[in-house]
C-alpha cells in the first residue's frame, strides 16, 4: 500500500505546477474569446515539456511513462483550466498506439509528440431517426476503398484537428477510420458551448478512405471505442480532480478573507460544513480515480474502477463548484471571478465520455446486476 | 502509488483469513452476542482470547506487552477480518486505552493492563459522555479530588456503553476547575467493581445497551491516574484520533448479500435500483479508500486528523445510506420484524436500521468531524 508520489511523479508535477503557474493565468479566459479555442504556442511548449509523449514509447519520441502519470499531469491542467484538445489527442493517440499497425504509428505518433498534430474522435451520430451516417462500401475487393457519409456530433476541437479517429458503420459492423480533417469532403462546424470548449459537427460528403486507414479490424470499431471510452473518462475524471482542488482552495481562501456580521465567514459552521464536504468529495474523486490510473498502469482491467471514478466525478463536480459559487456569494456568479469559469467547465466535463447515471451503469453491470 | 497489499501482507491477511474460517462456530456465536446489543457474551470473550493469543489484538506492541512489533498495516488486515467476520473491529483496550497507556502511563500500568489487553482477558468501557458534556466533552464535571494518598471520585457519566461487561472504566474526571475547561480533566483507570459505583441500563432504538454510571464518593488508589494530571484531555484526543481509524469490510459484507438477494429476487432489472446499488458500491470504495489512507499513514508513523474524521464521518454516513437504500429496495416488507414469514433476508435490516444511527453519533458526531474536517484540515478559524 502506497498512497505517495514516485520521486519522478514529484518532479514532474512540480515542473507541472511551475509552467501552469506561470503560463496557466488567465489561459482559460483569454482562450475562450479566440476561434481556436487553445493555445497553439502554449501547445508547442507543453510538447517540449514532454506531455503529449507521457504515455508513448520512447521510440516514437515519448517519454514512456504510464497512465498515472498522464492522470497527475491533468489534474495539474484541470486546476489551471488549460483549454484545448489534450484529452482528445492523447485518447486518440493511444487508440493507435493500441490498436493501429505500424505504419499508422510511424505517420501519426511522432507528430502528435512533437506537438504537431491534434488529433480528435467522431463518435456520436445525432439521434438515430434523424440523419444516420450513410456508408456505401464501393470498389471492395478491387481498390478497397470505402465512400463515408454521415453526421457526428460534439467531435472535440474538430474545427483545429488535423486526423479525426471517425466511428461508421459498415456491413462488417462498426469499424474506425482514420481521416485526414482536411479533407475537402468533411465539413466541421464548432458550436458555441457552456465551455468554450468547441465541439464541433462534423459532417462527411462521399469522403473516400482507403481500407489502409482503418484503424484496427473492419468490424472491430466497438472494442476500441469502448477502450477509448475508458481513456477518455478517466482523463476527464483526473481533469475534474484538479478542477475541483482548486475551487476548493478558492472557497477556502474567500471564506478566510471575507468578513460578514463582524466575523469572517469561515468561522461559521454553515460555511465550514460546506468546506468540509466539498473536501471529502475531492478527496473521493482523486483517490477514486489514482486507484484507477493506478490499476490501468499495472495493466489491471479497470473498467469498473474508471466508471467508478467518472461517475463519482462527474456528480461532484457539480455538487463541489455549486458549493463554492455559494460561498463566494454574489461574487461567486460575477463574470469577472474565475468561480464562474469553474462552474461552466464543469458541466462540460460531466458530460464529456458520459455522466455519472451512465457510468453508474457500468457499474452496475460490473457488478453482475 | 500502489493499492495492493504487499505479498507478505497478503499471506497474512490469508492466515487471519483461515483462522476466522476454522473458528466458524465460535465466530457465529460471537456475532449473535454481540448484534444482541448486549455486549461481549462468553463466545465474544472466547474469540477475542484466541485472536488475542496469536498477537493479533495488538501486534504492533512490543513483545513484553503481547504484542508481535510487526507493521500497522498488519494491524489494518485483522481490524478488517475481525470486522468482517464479527462486527467487531477492536476492543477499546487494543484500540484506545492501551495506546495510551503505552505512550503516557508509568511500568506498573504497563506491566498490569498491557499484557491482559493484547491477551484479550479483559476490556476497557469509555467513561467520557456525560448529560452536559457531549459533543463538548471539555465541559465534563464529574470530580476527582486529590486526598494526597488516594482519588475521591464522585459524579455520574451518561451512555458510557461497555461498562456491564467491562472489567475498566477508561473516565475521564475533573481535577480542577479550570478557564479553559479542558485543562483540569485527568484520565483514570478504574476498576469497575470499586465499591460506589452503580450501573443502570439505558437502551437505544437500536436495542443496544448503554449505561449511566454514578460514582458516589467512590475511592480510587493514586495509580489510577494515567500520565500527568490536568493532561487528560490531550491524552482522551489522541486516544480518539486512534478510535477514528475503520474499516469497512462489515459494510461490504452486507452490500454483497444485498447485491445477491437483488439478483435473486429480480430486482436487478430496475434501473432505479441499478443506479443506487451502483452508487453505493462507488461510496463504499471511496470510504475504503479512505480507510486505506489513514492505515498507511499509520504505517508511516504520520498522525491522521482531518484524514481520520473524514472517514469516519464517512463510513458512518455511507452505513446509514446502505441500510435506506436496502430498506428502500424492501419497499413494505422491509418494516416487518424477525419472526414473519414475509421478512426480507430474515428481518436483519429492521434491526440495522435502528441500530445504525448510533455510529452517527458515537465516536464523534458527523457536524463534528465537519468541524475538525474544516479547521484542522482547511485551516478554517474556530471564531
Amino acid at each position: 500500500m502506497n498512497f505517495d508520489l514516485s520521486e519522478m511523479q514529484k518532479i514532474l508535477l512540480n515542473s507541472a505546477k511551475g509552467f501552469l503557474g506561470k503560463e496557466g493565468k488567465n489561459l482559460a479566459r483569454e482562450m475562450e474569446k479566440t476561434d481556436d479555442g487553445y493555445s497553439p504556442e502554449l501547445w508547442q511548449k507543453m510538447a517540449e515539456l514532454g506531455w503529449m509523449g507521457a504515455v508513448f514509447p520512447e521510440n516514437y519520441g515519448g517519454i514512456d511513462g504510464s497512465f498515472l502519470d498522464l492522470v497527475l499531469l491533468l489534474e495539474e491542467m484541470g486546476k489551471a483550466l488549460v483549454p484545448g484538445p489534450f484529452i482528445s489527442s492523447m485518447v486518440s493517440g493511444l487508440s493507435i498506439l493500441r490498436y493501429g499497425d505500424d505504419s499508422q504509428k510511424d505517420k501519426y505518433l511522432p507528430r502528435l509528440i512533437e506537438g504537431n498534430s491534434i488529433l480528435s474522435h467522431a463518435f456520436s451520430a445525432p439521434d438515430p431517426e434523424m440523419d444516420e451516417s450513410i456508408v456505401e462500401e464501393t470498389g471492395s475487393g478491387k481498390d478497397g476503398n470505402y465512400l463515408l457519409s454521415g453526421t457526428r456530433l460534439f467531435v472535440p476541437f474538430a474545427h483545429v484537428a488535423d486526423l479525426i479517429i471517425h466511428a461508421a458503420d459498415t456491413d462488417k459492423g462498426k469499424t474506425l477510420f482514420l481521416l485526414d480533417a482536411k479533407n475537402p469532403g468533411i465539413n466541421c462546424i464548432p458550436f458555441d458551448s457552456i465551455a468554450a470548449d468547441k465541439p464541433c459537427e462534423v459532417s462527411l460528403k462521399e469522403v473516400k478512405v482507403h481500407e489502409g486507414n482503418i484503424l484496427g479490424k473492419i468490424g472491430k470499431g466497438e472494442e476500441i471505442v469502448g477502450k477509448m471510452q475508458e481513456w477518455g473518462a478517466l482523463c476527464h475524471s483526473a481533469f475534474i480532480t484538479g478542477m475541483l482542488e482548486q475551487v476548493l482552495r478558492m472557497s477556502v481562501d474567500y471564506a478566510k478573507e471575507r468578513e460578514q456580521f463582524g466575523r469572517k465567514i469561515g468561522s461559521f459552521q454553515a460555511i465550514q460544513h460546506q468546506c468540509a464536504n466539498m473536501s471529502t468529495g475531492v478527496d473521493q474523486v482523486k483517490f477514486l480515480t489514482y486507484e484507477a490510473a493506478w490499476k490501468l498502469s499495472e495493466g489491471i482491467p479497470a473498467r469498473k474502477e474508471i466508471s467508478m471514478a467518472k461517475a463519482w466525478a462527474s456528480d461532484a463536480s457539480r455538487r463541489v463548484c455549486l458549493l463554492g459559487v455559494k460561498i463566494h456569494g454574489g461574487t461567486g456568479v460575477s463574470e469577472e471571478h474565475d468561480m464562474q469559469l469553474y462552474f461552466r467547465k464543469a458541466k462540460a466535463n460531466e458530460v464529456a465520455f458520459g455522466d455519472g447515471d451512465l457510468h453508474r451503469e457500468i457499474v452496475a453491470c460490473e457488478l453482475g446486476l | 502509488m500502489d493499492f495492493r497489499f504487499s505479498p507478505e501482507e497478503e499471506k497474512f491477511n490469508q492466515e487471519v483469513r483461515d483462522f476466522f474460517i476454522a473458528e466458524e462456530q465460535t465466530v457465529k456465536e460471537a456475532r449473535k452476542e454481540w448484534d444482541s446489543g448486549l455486549g461481549y457474551g462468553p463466545a465474544c470473550w472466547e474469540i477475542l482470547k484466541k485472536i488475542g493469543a496469536r498477537g493479533w489484538l495488538c501486534p504492533t506492541w512490543p513483545k513484553e506487552y503481547g504484542g508481535l512489533e510487526t507493521s500497522y498495516m498488519n494491524r489494518y488486515i485483522v481490524m478488517e477480518q475481525m470486522h468482517y467476520f464479527l462486527n467487531i473491529y477492536s476492543t477499546v483496550g487494543a484500540g484506545m486505552a492501551g495506546p495510551v497507556i503505552l505512550h503516557h502511563g508509568d511500568e506498573e500500568q504497563k506491566t498490569r493492563f498491557l499484557l491482559p489487553i493484547a491477551r484479550g482477558e479483559v476490556e476497557f468501557a469509555l467513561g467520557y459522555t456525560e448529560p452536559q458534556a457531549g459533543s463538548d466533552l471539555a465541559a465534563l464535571s464529574i470530580k476527582a479530588e486529590d486526598k494526597g494518598d488516594h482519588f475521591v471520585i464522585d459524579g455520574a457519566k451518561l451512555f458510557n456503553t461497555r461498562v456491564h461487561y467491562a472489567q475498566y472504566h477508561w473516565l475521564g474526571a475533573r481535577t480542577a476547575v479550570t478557564e479553559p475547561k479542558h485543562k483540569g480533566i485527568s484520565l483514570f483507570i478504574v476498576d469497575l467493581k470499586t465499591p460506589g459505583i452503580t450501573i443502570s441500563p439505558i437502551w437505544t432504538v437500536g436495542g443496544m445497551r448503554t449505561n449511566e454510571v454514578f460514582y458516589d464518593n467512590v475511592k480510587v488508589p493514586k495509580n489510577a491516574l494515567v500520565g500527568e494530571k490536568n493532561r487528560g484531555f490531550y491524552y482522551i484526543l489522541e486516544a480518539l484520533d486512534y478510535e477514528r481509524i475503520s474499516s469497512v469490510s462489515a459494510l461490504e459484507r452486507g452490500f454483497q448479500e444485498v447485491l445477491e438477494y437483488v439478483k435473486k429476487t429480480g430486482k436487478n432489472k430496475d434501473p432505479l435500483i441499478r443506479q443506487k446499488l451502483a452508487g453505493l458500491a462507488i461510496e463504499i470504495e471511496t470510504a475504503r479508500l479512505f480507510a486505506l489512507r489513514v492505515a498507511w499513514m499509520l504505517n508511516r508513523d504520520k498522525v491522521p486528523n482531518y484524514e481520520a474524521a473524514m472517514l469516519k464521518m464517512l463510513v458512518s454516513e455511507t452505513e446509514q445510506n446502505f441500510v435506506n437504500t436496502t430498506m428502500q429496495i424492501f419497499g413494505p416488507y422491509g418494516v416487518i420484524q424477525k419472526g414473519s414469514k414475509w421478512t426480507q433476508l430474515s428481518g436483519e435490516y429492521e434491526r440495522i436500521y435502528r441500530d445504525s444511527l448510533e455510529n452517527l453519533i458515537t465516536r464523534g458526531t458527523s457536524e463534528i468531524m465537519r468541524n475538525l474536517i474544516a479547521q484542522r484540515g482547511l485551516g478554517l478559524p474556530r471564531r
